[in-house]
């Protein structure tokens, strides 16, 4: 299936389609204008159209948890005052005019323009992801190319072809393809049409692409991330373990921001027992509260338990007593500092950190921190907020909001709309000081 | 194995009347693993399970065990072992007695019968799978290899071929084939993955190459659709490539079913249903309770057949999801239920052969 100029084709036409791509892209850039204004409307539009139920279908069929959040967030998201703010914030306000103090340079008026193209390769792990990728690339005044994870349900497809009924202007900025990863050759012409790269994904997906993007083009890399907590002083904070377990029974530790691993200030490993032994009841309790409403999950936990179970009758798998065993979980203590991924599926890694060594261990990590949630004495917390920062870290929230949305927030330290844009500059003289280009 | 060699000797592999030998043979066959195999009367004793009155009473193994543990039952001299295609170093290994295999051979020239799979006239055969190596036991490789005894076969040819210690797939020498396999008097019948023969369509529909393969020629399926799963979208989108690239219509495509823990043929009717012959039987499992469904109903996929009396495989349920249907509901006439599979549990580090297909595509492009 691919998207073009607002139809629908059949992927036999895609050598057809590319062969003219490159003139449909130059008439647009040189003839058309799409401001953040038109984009915001047709948003709104949509986001009434969620309001409404008109998306109720797919949305009720995501492997999300709490629909009715998901979607009062969707709207938000949408939201003409969130995308405002956005534009506003990530954009800055140096658009204007600037000369050298002792006017020893010429004036030049500083704009924010898009980048041109953007080949956005969407992750299949979140739902909704590409067409809020493609969202943010529209608002910053781009064309759009995406490329569909194998995972999408149509989900995207059928927001975009909404946008494009709204504002049919956008047909022009939007191109689908739901390209198989394995079609290296059309990957690679769709990249050659870019100026920029959108990729989410893990480390694989990200070396794949930087292997076929061609040089020049800008490469922006929503790579995957490690979670954490760290916990300094856990004795008097129960209400915060209740949401930390929560946090790790949605997420099942499946998202960049999921807690990973645990990481007890502490230089004592008879510490980490005390902690897991404290701990499990929690996270049992949280898992069992957040059991999986998918068919496919329900029986993968249940296969899974009721083969473990098989297993320790044959002798094939021995009880550790570095393994804490809960109902669906398990609290794993491991005896080195680093931070990794755990088994995930609210099987959770319970690791010694001692706060001199936080830096060392967390520089091991650089290129992965994100999220750190924090859970210590308020006399600490700036001071260990400090430190994870200046250790990479991107976020430091309360335990039970480590994959929370911030209004406002930064993605992994970057606005995404300057990703997403150039800053340009003209040099002012008596022809162009009058006009308003 | 009395009841079982009884069992496998029913003429008719879609009667609905072997109900009470069925039972008799899993009994049979049960009492022989409880007291020739240490971890099965283990899985027994933890499951509580001393004498079941049927099939849904008998311990359930997943598949997954036998990938962490091969199990065998003593006392039984196995003449070939199979294994599952497992990419990560996961395999399961299974072995066959020579009455296991026999009753198989019985199996396999009924169920074929279902369509017209044997004949005299000589095919070509080209098998989008593994090609027959000593070093390969997997059961999909002696499938496809077994198929190809159906009519007298003129030539073998196979996309994944093995070089340097590798299986990777060579379309470019494949398409050269079929193109001269297309002028032949003689038909052309392809086996194996879906995921292959999809691929190896669209190649060809990509480089614009439209043969009219001679008549009789075919299209067999087997090893799963994966990916494709069950997407009755897909599958028709196969069936019209299929149509487009090699003249080769619907009715001569054919999909079979089964692994190599449950080796029962599976061959579907005219409307592309799997039928459940006489010699296996198929249980729907709850999803959170592992208690049986009635028929309708999606849960875990429960195979049972006491076809095997080396290994322990008599009930064992695989990572799909499935729902068994009555056979009324299909128009073909087969009176009993068919098996449609609807997916995967979700995905942890159960990987799939299919993952390894696209692995070793990806390899062939990057």
């Amino acid at each position: 299936m691919i998207f073009f100029d607002g139809e629908i084709y059949e992927n036999d036409m895609c050598d057809k389609l590319l062969s003219r791509f490159e003139d449909r892209i130059c008439d647009t850039l040189g003839n058309c204008r799409l401001s953040a204004k038109q984009v915001m409307l047709a948003a709104e539009k949509i986001s009434t159209d969620i309001e409404n139920g008109a998306f109720d279908d797919m949305l009720s069929a995501l492997d999300v948890e709490n629909v009715s959040y998901y979607k009062q967030l969707i709207i938000a998201c949408l939201s003409r005052e969130n995308l405002e703010y956005r534009l506003k914030t990530e954009l800055g306000d140096s658009d204007g005019f600037i000369g050298s103090p002792n006017g020893i340079t010429p004036k030049i008026r500083i704009q924010t323009k898009p980048l041109g193209v953007l080949f956005h390769i969407a992750a299949g792990n979140a739902d909704g992801l590409p067409v809020m990728s493609v969202a943010e690339g529209l608002l910053a005044g781009n064309i759009n190319i995406l490329k569909l994870p194998s995972a999408d349900k149509g989900l995207s497809i059928r927001i975009i072809k909404r946008l494009c009924k709204y504002e049919p202007l956008l047909s022009r900025y939007i191109y689908v393809f739901d390209t198989p990863s394995s079609d290296v050759r059309t990957i690679q012409t769709l990249a050659g049409f870019a100026d920029g790269i959108v990729v989410w994904g893990g480390t694989e997906a990200v070396k794949a692409v930087r292997s076929l993007a061609p040089p020049g083009v800008k490469l922006i890399e929503w790579g995957h991330k490690l979670g954490f907590c760290y916990i300094s002083d856990y004795a008097n904070h129960t209400d915060e373990f209740s949401a930390l377990a929560g946090h790790i029974a949605s997420t099942k530790q499946l998202l960049c921001s999921s807690c990973q691993t645990v990481f007890i200030d502490t230089d004592d490993k008879t510490e980490l027992t005390l902690f897991c032994e404290m701990f499990l009841p929690y996270l049992e309790a949280a898992v069992g509260k957040h059991r999986n409403t998918s068919i496919g999950t329900r029986a993968r936990d249940t296969l899974i338990s009721y083969t473990a179970r098989l297993e320790q009758a044959i002798g094939i798998r021995q009880i550790s007593p570095d393994v804490f065993y809960g109902k669906n979980c398990s609290l794993i203590i491991k005896d080195d500092f680093e931070l990794e991924l755990s088994p995930m599926m609210c099987n959770v890694l319970v690791k010694r950190l001692p706060r001199k060594d936080i830096m060392r261990t967390l520089r091991n990590a650089k290129g992965f921190l994100q999220t750190a949630g924090l859970i210590c004495d308020k006399a600490d917390r700036a001071e260990l907020t400090d430190l994870l920062l200046c250790a990479g870290v991107t976020r430091v929230t309360q335990a039970g909001n480590m994959s929370a949305y911030f209004f406002g927030e930064s993605h992994d330290g970057d606005y995404p709309l300057s990703r997403y844009t150039r800053k340009i500059n003209i040099e002012l003289n008596d022809q162009t000081e009058e006009t308003n280009i | 194995m009395k009841y079982r060699r009884l069992l496998f000797s029913v003429k008719d592999p879609y009667s609905d009347s072997s109900d009470e030998l069925f039972t008799k043979a899993v009994k049979e066959n049960f009492s022989y693993c409880i007291s020739h195999c240490d971890d099965y009367r283990r899985i027994c004793e933890e499951l509580c399970i001393s004498s079941p009155s049927d099939a849904s009473g008998l311990p359930v193994i997943p598949t997954l065990l036998f990938k962490k543990k091969q199990m065998m039952n003593t006392g039984c001299i196995p003449l070939i072992k199979a294994t599952s295609s497992g990419t990560s170093g996961r395999k399961s290994t299974i072995a066959f007695d020579t009455g296991g295999l026999l009753c198989g051979l019985k199996m396999v020239m009924r169920v074929s019968k279902l369509r017209n799979l044997l004949s005299p006239v000589p095919c070509h055969y080209i098998i989008m799978g593994y090609k027959h190596h000593r070093g390969n036991k997997t059961a999909v490789t002696k499938t496809a290899f077994g198929a190809t005894f159906f009519t007298p076969a003129l030539s073998r040819n196979y996309i994944l071929t093995y070089k340097k210690g590798g299986y990777s797939p060579d379309f470019d020498r494949i398409i050269d084939l079929i193109v001269r396999h297309s002028r032949s008097r003689f038909p052309t019948r392809f086996m194996g993955f879906p995921a292959y023969t999809y691929f190896l369509l669209r190649i060809m529909d990509e480089r614009k190459i439209y043969l009219k393969m001679p008549k009789g020629s075919r299209i067999m399926l087997g090893g799963g659709w994966k990916q494709f799963y069950a997407e009755q979208t897909d599958k028709n989108s196969f069936y019209s490539l299929a149509e487009k690239v090699l003249g080769i219509k619907e009715n001569d495509i054919i999909e079979f079913f089964g692994a190599v823990e449950h080796p029962i043929l599976y061959c579907d009717c005219k409307e592309h249903h799997f039928h459940v012959p006489a010699y296996s039987r198929v249980i729907i499992r709850d999803v959170d309770t592992l208690k049986p469904l009635e028929n309708g109903k999606t849960g875990l996929v429960n195979l049972i057949t006491p076809m095997v009396k080396a290994t322990p495989v008599l009930s064992v349920m695989t990572d799909d999801l499935g729902i068994l249907h009555n056979g009324s509901e299909c128009s073909c006439g087969l009176k009993t239920p068919f098996l449609e599979i609807v997916g995967r549990v979700a995905p942890e580090d159960i990987k799939t052969c299919a993952a390894g297909a696209e692995e070793i595509i990806k390899g062939v492009n990057v």
